[in-house]
């Protein structure tokens, strides 16, 4: 495992200033100080220790539970960090903005960006990708009084995720199982 | 959620305890909190541990010990269960946090979805 | 409520103590009341937890845990006092007992009619359908406060559900339609 580990941080820094300790971990911010300014907190921390105790607790019976329990069994990782304010803007945007920059490692593709002038909302959704494998998935959601990391690491079954659409309201993200998702890149200019 | 279970939630909903009940409960309260039963047998004299041969005070720390010992392990095992349950409540949020920043994401880039007859599940 | 009551009352304030008292005696004496179907048994047995409580309060974590354990304690120190008193499982409705919670828009009639058979379940049963309805907790909770396997909880509350809802039609206070 260390040598893994070692092995990805090298190979990551090689490539950017992005430093995963596991392959689609991202490195977030604490943000111990916003905890007082924020009205709302959630912080969710779930290594695979503690995603295997709390998939014990997860009931069989439940739907919602039940498929939540087949997907987390291959999962090494969930992080969440949301805050909410009172105010406008009172969180620090480079912070996020960093963990944004660890997401143009290679790897990482971003599969929706999506900007609302109206509302001043940004989400991006990013899925770290081996072959039709994901690995990882990101999102960085924020809004004036909000913001939003979430990521998830492991063995994220695309077929598992799919089934999940509808039971979390997570809508259909035209991620089909037989091929991968379509690159983000710019498409290479016509001759 | 069935009529049924919506009338039993109804019906079910907590009733107020008699009025006085706390201040009776403070009333019944211990002026100091009681230490955590552990036995600790007394000391023998010399010339008994003389007799037998047989250091009783380790004995008594021994009893203590394994007392103290299943008391931690119930304790441990409370906190355990305790933590396995936080584990899958976050757990739960964390997915529901992401379904929902999903949602906005795919609304934002193909309008809203069809309408669900699952939906609106709590 | 804020996490510093709880850290109060374990420093010894007895005032923080007493406003925990007062936010889960609600809760506590109505597990005991719809266990034992008798207030003044019901008081016995709310008394008897929050003392339990005083004793261990500093292996109290977090004012979850303390909901957590209050609810177990309860539903479980009932149990007991049914098995050591089966009497008292088997006591006639008590009417001045006053189990069901008042609501004015709900059918007397039907109230009355799933209180008495709800008095009629066994004792770790009822105690489910209590953590379940009256708590609002989830199967996997419940299965921890009762030490009971999450299957057993869910055969409990669907087995409790089946013979409720058959018990209501044939005394038609609601339609077969109803039944899913």
């Amino acid at each position: 495992m260390n040598a893994r580990v070692v092995f990805t941080l090298a190979a990551v820094l090689l490539a950017g200033p992005s430093f995963a300790q596991t392959k689609g971990r991202l490195n977030l911010p604490e943000f111990a100080a916003l905890a007082d300014k924020a009205s709302e907190t959630v912080t969710v921390t779930l290594d695979s220790n503690l995603l295997g105790i709390a998939a014990r607790f997860l009931s069989n019976e439940d739907p919602e539970q039940a498929k939540a329990k087949k997907l987390v069994s291959s999962l090494s990782g969930v992080y969440v960090q949301h805050f909410t304010f009172e105010t406008d803007y009172a969180y620090p945007k480079g912070d996020i903005d960093r963990v944004r920059k660890q997401l143009d490692a290679p790897g990482w593709s971003r599969i929706v960006e999506a900007r609302s002038k109206k509302e001043n909302t940004n989400v991006d959704v990013f899925l770290l990708l081996s072959g039709d494998k994901v690995q990882g998935l990101a999102v960085i959601a924020s809004e004036p009084r909000e913001f939003t990391i979430v990521n998830i690491v492991g063995n994220i079954d695309l077929e598992q995720l799919h089934d999940l659409e509808g039971n979390f309201s997570i809508p259909k993200l035209g991620i089909e199982t037989a091929k991968p998702p379509a690159s983000t890149a710019a498409p290479a200019k016509p001759k | 959620m069935t009529e049924l279970e919506n009338e039993l939630r109804r019906l079910l909903r907590p009733v107020d305890a008699p009025a006085g009940f706390a201040d009776r409960v403070m009333r019944s309260l211990p002026e100091h909190p009681k230490p955590a039963a552990i036995t600790v047998l007394p000391t023998p004299r010399r010339s008994w541990m003389q007799q037998f041969g047989m250091p009783t005070a380790l004995a008594a720390s021994l009893l203590a010990a394994v007392l103290l010992g299943q008391f931690t392990a119930e304790q441990r095992e409370l906190r355990a269960e305790q933590r396995g349950l936080e584990a899958s409540r976050e757990l739960m949020q964390a997915l529901r946090l992401t379904s929902d920043k999903l949602d906005i994401a795919y609304q934002a880039v193909q309008g809203p979805p069809p309408s669900d007859p699952e939906e609106n599940r709590s | 409520m804020p996490e510093t009551l709880l850290m109060q009352a374990r420093a010894g304030d007895r005032r923080a103590f007493a406003e925990l008292v007062k936010a889960h005696q609600g809760s506590v004496f109505s597990i005991g009341l719809r266990m034992l179907n008798r207030r003044d048994v019901a008081e016995d047995l709310a008394q008897d937890v929050f003392l339990q409580l005083y004793r261990k309060l500093d292996t109290i974590e977090s004012l979850q845990h303390l909901g957590f354990w209050l609810r177990r304690v309860a539903a479980n120190l009932a149990i007991d006092w049914m098995r050591r008193a089966p009497y008292i499982a088997t006591l006639p409705l008590d009417e001045s007992a006053d189990v069901s919670a008042p609501e004015a828009d709900s059918d007397p009639l039907m109230s009355r009619e799933l209180t008495r058979l709800l008095g009629e379940l066994a004792p770790h049963p009822r105690a489910v359908m209590l953590l379940r309805y009256q708590e609002d907790r989830d199967v996997a909770e419940i299965a921890a406060m009762l030490d009971m396997p999450m299957n057993t909880v869910k055969s409990h509350i669907k087995r409790s559900l089946t013979a409720l809802r058959g018990r209501m039609i044939g005394a038609k206070l609601i339609d077969c339609e109803e039944v899913p």
